[in-house]
């Protein structure tokens, strides 16, 4: 019986996984938009990756074009050591999108084991745990991470992304907790547990599934809050120096080469400010896309 | 070590960047109203100190106290900034005063009409409160340390209006007079509750030696937290103007009309405005709203702008400080001299200050621990002597090569083929000095040298860690004149392992008792063996004339074994507005004062400025 069903299945979840990919498509064409946020993401991957393999290691400076007003050599200007502003954030976008990546990993997996384990199994632990993050909660962001600043340097993107994915899990397990409490009472999942499945295969098969789109939402939303905070912090200059790190051309730029009072310094203020404010919008437009896909009701619209 | 502190303090709010905020958006006309007539309201800010605090008390040792020196807070004189002579200054509280001719005296005869705000007359007895007031504050001339050069031994009320203060000849420094005239004044009737009547009892004890001396001075280092806490019910100040009212924006003196030459000042009011970093001070010069303000680090193209703004301009004068790239000599490479001037001729200090501080300072001529202008006034004849550590790469390389260093793919290693990253240090708000470091990390690289620019979150945490010898490489500020002394002991002094305690010098090796510079006891200058430190501690006590060949001695010893590099000696820019206010001075010795001192507020109550018609 096993042998003719296997094939079965295995073919209905390849017709099921095309249609998702044409639904996708369909979503995707749909609003020219939503295209625009995916390669607006693609480009940041890609000049994360790629871009400072294609600049030097420690950009050159002219010291007779100090801060620059935006032309068609630079595009954004030059800034206080006379270095283009566009490979500045180029070379900064590296530390910044990979913080961001770690930070959106750790929210997402820890939020969603807590959540996901919280709700499951409910009773003492559920207990235990939501206790656990409504304290996480309470405490707020930035003014935590002012003080962890004074005491631990972020040297590496990876530590950043650390501290600030360790900050920012609970919203994502509360969240991912009423989901399951939710979806455990539903009828596809007696139907589960009826057929004697595991435990591995309900949450793995049964229910993770049923809520991907809603933590795929939550983890693009975190790489923007993520983005935020870094910059935010870099910007008050409370973490290490970092020349091209986004949030230090900010602080330089309206510090060091009063990008407030003077108009030559404006290119640089922009360039980090235009790359953040891009970088939200391809989220954006990639999530408003996955909403789409995901929810039923506005696919039929 | 108080003009030190005054010094640095001013630095570091020069280079203060800080998250800004709305502040006042007043403005300043010229028919102001209230206090005593005459010319309107005068717009500045406090440069010495950032972020007005609303409930402050009037008190001048308060750290955010709403005393500004100048303005409601009085010395007994202004020092001037003269370029050799610490003791030059204008008169302020004292109208004049004779210095003995070995310095072990000074006496002062008050101004015979000044008055406090609340009509009662200053006298010798607030002069005499006012220097126990120093005394707990632990001043140059008011010191109980044991030991300390150019201390007091006794101040005597000769009469009402005469005071004579009388240096302990046991360790004389020629700058005593400076360090009494540089002493705020503060009224008897508001103040005396402050000391203990037994004061100048325990003080005595404090001075001897022993088990009850030592509990003395114990005692009056306590009474100078109970200083700082101070609040007098009211500001009563001796100064032009009184304090009014002071909230988070602003803060508004009137003109004192009991000052004692009230009719020469042109100023009804003075408004300070608030600040939190140099952006906000930019702003407000922009836009014309400030009649004056003090040294602010400031870039070439904010400066334009300051610049064109109607009325503005922008004095330069000059001021007895230096940056150079300090090295601790204890880290590896940099106990060899050869890499030190390495890098001395890879770093092009023109570019460096271009980058840098292109308004505040100019690039050093040489390492010789001496400002380019003090050096041409002191020793002339040595300046042409001294190596100039001009840009040479080819010149670098022989001296990294003498040092054993290697180069290898284009990268120099250390002797041993290890890595070797020049790391530099840098306070973070200090923008010009990271701007500095940020260029010379661009020019190292691009001679094959690694380095690379770490941040501290502020400057007193960064003076604690290099102090405990954290940094390799770190910014150091220097030649703090006009005393001989105090220029050269930033090299050779307590920094770099020797303490001048009693007279006597005494040297500490690397890393005990603050010498994080490392350098080596005695240096080689010449072909002849001198030991720097005892060479500066002598300057401590020597008349002018003797300390010339020392200066020449230590200035050769510095530019050959640089214990740092000399990078640019700063600039003291003012900025002030015509629109309003005429009559600026623009002499070198009256746009500067001792620590604290509001300038501005010195030149209204002498009656230079004056209302434009």
């Amino acid at each position: 019986m096993s042998a003719t069903l296997v094939p079965e299945a295995a073919s209905a979840s390849s017709t099921m996984r095309r249609n998702f990919w044409r639904g996708v498509w369909r979503v995707m064409r749909r609003k020219p938009s939503r295209m625009a946020g995916v390669l607006i993401l693609i480009g940041f991957v890609l000049m994360a990756v790629v871009g400072p393999m294609l600049l030097p290691e420690h950009l050159p400076g002219d010291t007779n074009a100090i801060t620059q007003p935006p032309s068609w050599e630079h595009w954004f200007g030059t800034d206080p050591q006379g270095r283009d502003v566009l490979s500045l954030v180029i070379s900064g976008s590296r530390y910044v999108l990979l913080t961001a990546a770690v930070t959106a990993l750790i929210t997402v997996v820890v939020g969603t084991g807590i959540g996901l384990f919280s709700g499951f199994k409910r009773g003492r632990w559920d207990t235990v745990l939501m206790r656990v993050t409504d304290m996480k909660l309470t405490i707020p962001g930035l003014p935590l991470l002012l003080v962890l600043a004074t005491v631990w340097q972020f040297g590496s993107p990876l530590q950043m992304g650390l501290v600030l994915g360790l900050l920012g899990w609970g919203g994502v397990a509360r969240a991912v907790r009423s989901q399951t409490l939710s979806l455990r009472e539903r009828g596809f999942i007696e139907a589960a547990r009826g057929l004697g499945l595991s435990t591995t295969h309900i949450i793995g098969r049964e229910l993770l599934p049923s809520m991907a789109p809603y933590i795929a939402m939550n983890m693009l939303i975190s790489v923007t809050g993520a983005v935020y905070a870094q910059v935010g912090l870099f910007f008050l200059g409370v973490l290490p120096y970092e020349s091209d790190n986004w949030g230090v051309m900010l602080n330089l730029a309206v510090f060091q080469a009063g990008a407030m009072i003077t108009p030559s310094a404006l290119g640089y203020l922009l360039a980090p400010l235009l790359a953040i404010l891009l970088l939200t919008l391809g989220i954006v437009l990639v999530v408003d896309a996955m909403d789409e896909i995901f929810n039923p009701r506005l696919r039929e619209e | 070590m108080k003009r030190l502190a005054a010094v640095v303090a001013l630095l570091g709010l020069a280079t203060t960047t800080a998250a800004c905020s709305g502040g006042s958006t007043n403005t300043p006309g010229s028919g102001g109203g209230g206090g005593g007539g005459g010319g309107g309201l005068f717009t500045t800010i406090d440069v010495t100190r950032p972020g007005l605090e609303a409930t402050a008390p009037a008190n001048p040792y308060n750290p955010k106290g709403n005393s500004f020196v100048g303005y409601n807070a009085m010395r007994i004189a202004w020092v001037k900034n003269h370029l050799t002579d610490p003791n030059q200054a204008t008169p302020g509280i004292a109208a004049s005063w004779e210095i003995a001719p070995d310095n072990s005296s000074i006496t002062l005869k008050l101004q015979p009409n000044a008055k406090w705000s609340d009509g009662q007359p200053v006298t010798a007895d607030d002069v005499r409160m006012s220097i126990g007031i120093a005394y707990t504050q632990g001043s140059t001339a008011f010191s109980i340390t044991p030991g300390a050069a150019g201390a007091a031994a006794d101040v005597e009320v000769v009469d009402p209006q005469t005071l004579k203060i009388t240096q302990d000849m046991a360790n004389p420094s020629p700058k005593f007079a400076r360090g009494v005239l540089d002493t705020t004044v503060l009224p008897a009737h508001v103040w005396s509750s402050v000391l203990p009547t037994d004061f100048w009892d325990k003080l005595k004890s404090a001075r001897g030696e022993g088990g009850d001396a030592e509990k003395a001075r114990e005692e009056v280092t306590a009474l100078g937290e109970k200083v700082i806490a101070f609040a007098p019910p009211k500001d009563v100040s001796a100064g032009p103007f009184v304090l009014e009212r002071v909230n988070p924006s602003e803060a508004l003196l009137v003109k004192n009309k009991n000052f004692f030459n009230a009719a020469n000042v042109a100023p009804a009011q003075v408004k300070f405005l608030n600040y939190t970093g140099n952006e906000q001070i930019w702003n407000y010069l922009t836009q014309g709203k400030l009649d004056q303000a003090g040294f602010t680090a400031t870039p070439s193209d904010v400066m334009k702008r300051i610049e064109a703004a109607s009325g503005n301009e922008v004095i330069r004068g000059y001021s007895p400080v230096a940056v150079g790239m300090a090295f601790n000599q204890s880290k590896k490479p940099y106990d060899n001299v050869h890499v030190r001037r390495g890098l001395a001729y890879l770093i092009d200090r023109e570019q460096v200050t271009k980058v840098a501080s292109p308004e505040g300072g100019t690039a050093a001529a040489t390492t010789s621990g001496i400002h380019q202008k003090a050096a041409q006034a002191w020793i002339p004849e040595t300046v042409p002597q001294l190596e100039p550590y001009k840009p040479d790469v080819a010149k670098a390389e022989e001296e990294f090569k003498k040092a054993g260093l290697a180069k290898k793919d284009g990268k120099w290693t250390l002797a041993d083929g290890s890595a070797w990253k020049v790391s530099m240090h840098a306070p973070s708000g200090f923008s010009d000095w990271l701007a500095a470091q940020e260029n010379i990390k661009s020019q190292l690289v691009t001679a094959g040298v690694d380095a690379e620019v770490v941040t501290t979150a502020d400057y007193p945490l960064y003076l604690q860690e290099l102090a405990a010898g954290k940094y390799d490489v770190g910014f150091w500020l220097m030649a703090l004149g006009p005393a001989p002394y105090d220029i050269f002991q930033r090299l050779y002094g307590a920094s770099n392992g020797w303490t001048n305690v009693g007279n006597k010098v005494s040297h500490s090796a690397a890393g005990k008792n603050g010498n994080w510079m490392g350098g080596s006891e005695e240096i080689e200058v010449g072909g002849e063996k001198v030991n720097p430190g005892e060479l500066t501690g002598k300057l401590n006590s020597v008349g002018a004339e003797e300390a010339k060949p020392i200066m020449a001695q230590l200035a050769l010893a510095a530019n050959q074994d640089l214990p740092v590099i000399q990078l640019w000696d700063y600039v003291n820019t003012q900025f002030v507005n015509n629109n309003r206010f005429t009559g600026w001075p623009h002499d070198d010795e009256l746009l500067r004062g001792g620590g604290n001192v509001l300038m501005s507020g010195v030149w209204i109550q002498q009656g230079l400025i004056k209302a434009k018609q």
